[in-house]
């Protein structure tokens, strides 16, 4: 499902964020992206999506080769992706319903189906009941799992998450990382950045380990 | 969450007909209504500067129109060297009505002469006693048409005037007629230049403000590119807001230019003191308060357009 061949990419001269990185994940895999900050994890995640276009090497996303995709192509790659941001990236004027139903209005859904659609997706993550509110009256928590539910939405074939457990207590984690699991389960394919260990440990999912933009370790023996 | 195929547009039937176009309207009235302090702002930017243009305007309108109706006065004055008689008279008036740029003749015999020239001199009537009653000379007076009124154009009309058999003499003022014409060509030119200046900053006022709404959403247009909007999909809400900014911008100018006609502009006494027949400034006719309107939507869109460009390209 996604495959990095030989990828390099610096911002800078003489400052790499990826060195030649090779890896594949296959369709249906749950992978953790681990590494100190500065590591190259946040850059992979973009290259993935798009959002960067590699000095050297071949990124290819469900079969299409990024580098050599033009720029009114890039839209209909992302909207097979759904990417949870660091930063949430939630808009504050807008309600839980639009700030779902974004990612669907973009496919062209129609309102009905996105206002059922949201409903539903928001029920299975437990915010049905704050459909109406304001992202800036909702706890660290909900915020995140709003961002999930548009990242889920549309059932994208790949789910990428930058640092989602950043700032949540223990419960809220495991609440976030139960929905990554089910949707893995149904077929996402998922690949979660992180720098903590406590999320990975027990995981028993693959972990790719990131050094100074290079890859130090990859827990999967078939790679 | 069951897993149905990937980015599948469902069509029930309460979304059939709807349409891009009523989402992106819909999109646009929402984001006017959550950014009311932005678009206040912006609206009230465009019905100023619009305002500005229309008073300007309105005054050029009504100088253009008092010039005219000053211009209608030039008069082209033919003389005989003897009085024809009434055949001869029909065919030389037929001669000069012929001559490109005529539109109105009117023949004044001799003792018609006297008596307008007796009653120019009211209450000095004495001073013509004894003056033979035919002593000044019949003439024709000619009034041209407003491409002949012009100064090159009047002199190549007299030429030809000059020609008809049995005229011995033409005046035309030829001195006042060109210090008009010179006035007149002064106020275009000063027009002009001040209608493209004003334009200009109208411009680039408008497409400033535009751009501060664009940045107020800016966090919206990344997020929209992000989830896999196509440039088209994030571009025609602010479009669409845009034209909507414009045209209530414009309605707002003249709506306040209106209030000020009926308020004090359509009473005022002629500032110009040029024309005696107009009471007032008269109101811009329709083809201008139309223009009005489709420059206010052209602002708001071009505004658009152009914040839109350098933003966009600026991201990812």
């Amino acid at each position: 499902m996604i495959e990095f061949h030989n990828v390099s990419m610096s911002y800078q001269r003489d400052m790499a964020a990826l060195n030649d990185v090779t890896l594949k994940v296959p369709k249906g895999d749950f992978v953790f992206v681990t590494g100190p900050s500065g590591a190259g994890k946040s850059t992979l995640l973009r290259l993935i999506y798009g959002a960067l276009i590699p000095n050297k090497g071949q990124v290819v996303v469900d079969g299409q080769n990024i580098t050599r995709l033009t720029r009114s192509q890039i839209p209909y790659l992302r909207r097979s992706i759904g990417v949870v941001f660091q930063d949430f990236k939630l808009l504050p004027n807008r309600t839980v319903l639009e700030n779902v139903a974004i990612t669907l209005e973009v496919l062209g859904w129609g309102r009905r189906d996105i206002g059922k659609k949201v409903y539903h997706m928001l029920k299975q993550i437990g915010l049905e009941h704050k459909i109406n509110a304001t992202p800036l009256r909702l706890s660290g928590g909900e915020q995140q799992r709003v961002a999930l539910a548009r990242a889920l939405v549309n059932e994208p074939k790949i789910l990428l998450a930058d640092e989602p457990t950043g700032n949540l207590d223990d419960e809220n984690k495991e609440q976030i990382l139960s929905i990554f699991r089910e949707a893995n389960i149904r077929g996402t394919t998922v690949v979660v950045a992180t720098h903590d260990r406590r999320v990975i440990d027990g995981s028993h999912k693959r972990v790719i380990r990131l050094e100074n933009g290079c890859i130090v370790e990859d827990s999967d023996v078939s790679n | 969450m069951s897993r149905t195929s990937h980015a599948k547009r469902p069509t029930l039937s309460g979304d059939r007909g709807q349409g891009r176009f009523a989402y992106f309207v819909r999109r646009a009235l929402l984001n006017i209504r959550q950014n009311v302090l932005v678009n206040v702002l912006t609206i009230g930017t465009i019905a100023l500067a619009l305002l500005i243009v229309s008073l300007f305007l309105l005054v050029f309108v009504n100088l253009e129109s008092t010039a005219d109706e000053w211009s209608g006065k030039i008069q082209v004055t033919a003389y005989f060297d003897k009085e024809p008689d009434s055949t001869e008279l029909s065919a030389l008036m037929n001669r000069v009505k012929a001559i490109e740029g005529t539109d109105k003749v009117v023949f004044v015999g001799k003792l018609d002469a006297m008596k307008r020239f007796r009653a120019r001199l009211k209450g000095q009537e004495s001073l013509l006693e004894g003056v033979p009653a035919d002593v000044l000379p019949s003439s024709l007076e000619i009034s041209l048409k407003r491409k002949s009124r012009e100064d090159g154009a009047i002199e190549a009309y007299v030429t030809r005037l000059k020609k008809v058999p049995g005229i011995s003499e033409v005046q035309y003022g030829d001195e006042w007629v060109k210090r008009f014409n010179a006035f007149m060509n002064f106020l275009r030119f000063v027009g002009a230049l001040l209608a493209a200046f004003l334009l200009l900053a109208v411009l680039f006022i408008v497409s400033n403000t535009i751009k501060l709404t664009i940045y107020a959403r800016k966090e919206e247009l990344e997020l929209m590119e992000l989830v896999g909007a196509t440039r088209l999909f994030i571009k025609a809400p602010f479009l669409i807001e845009g034209v909507i900014q414009g045209a209530a911008g414009a309605l707002l100018a003249l709506l306040v230019l209106v209030g000020a006609y009926f308020g004090f502009l359509h009473s005022a006494t002629n500032f110009v003191n040029l024309s005696v027949s107009v009471a007032g400034l008269s109101f811009l006719p329709p083809v201008y308060v139309a223009g009005i309107i489709a420059g206010g939507i052209m602002l708001g869109f071009l505004g658009s357009i152009t914040s839109l460009r350098k933003f966009i390209n600026s991201q990812s």
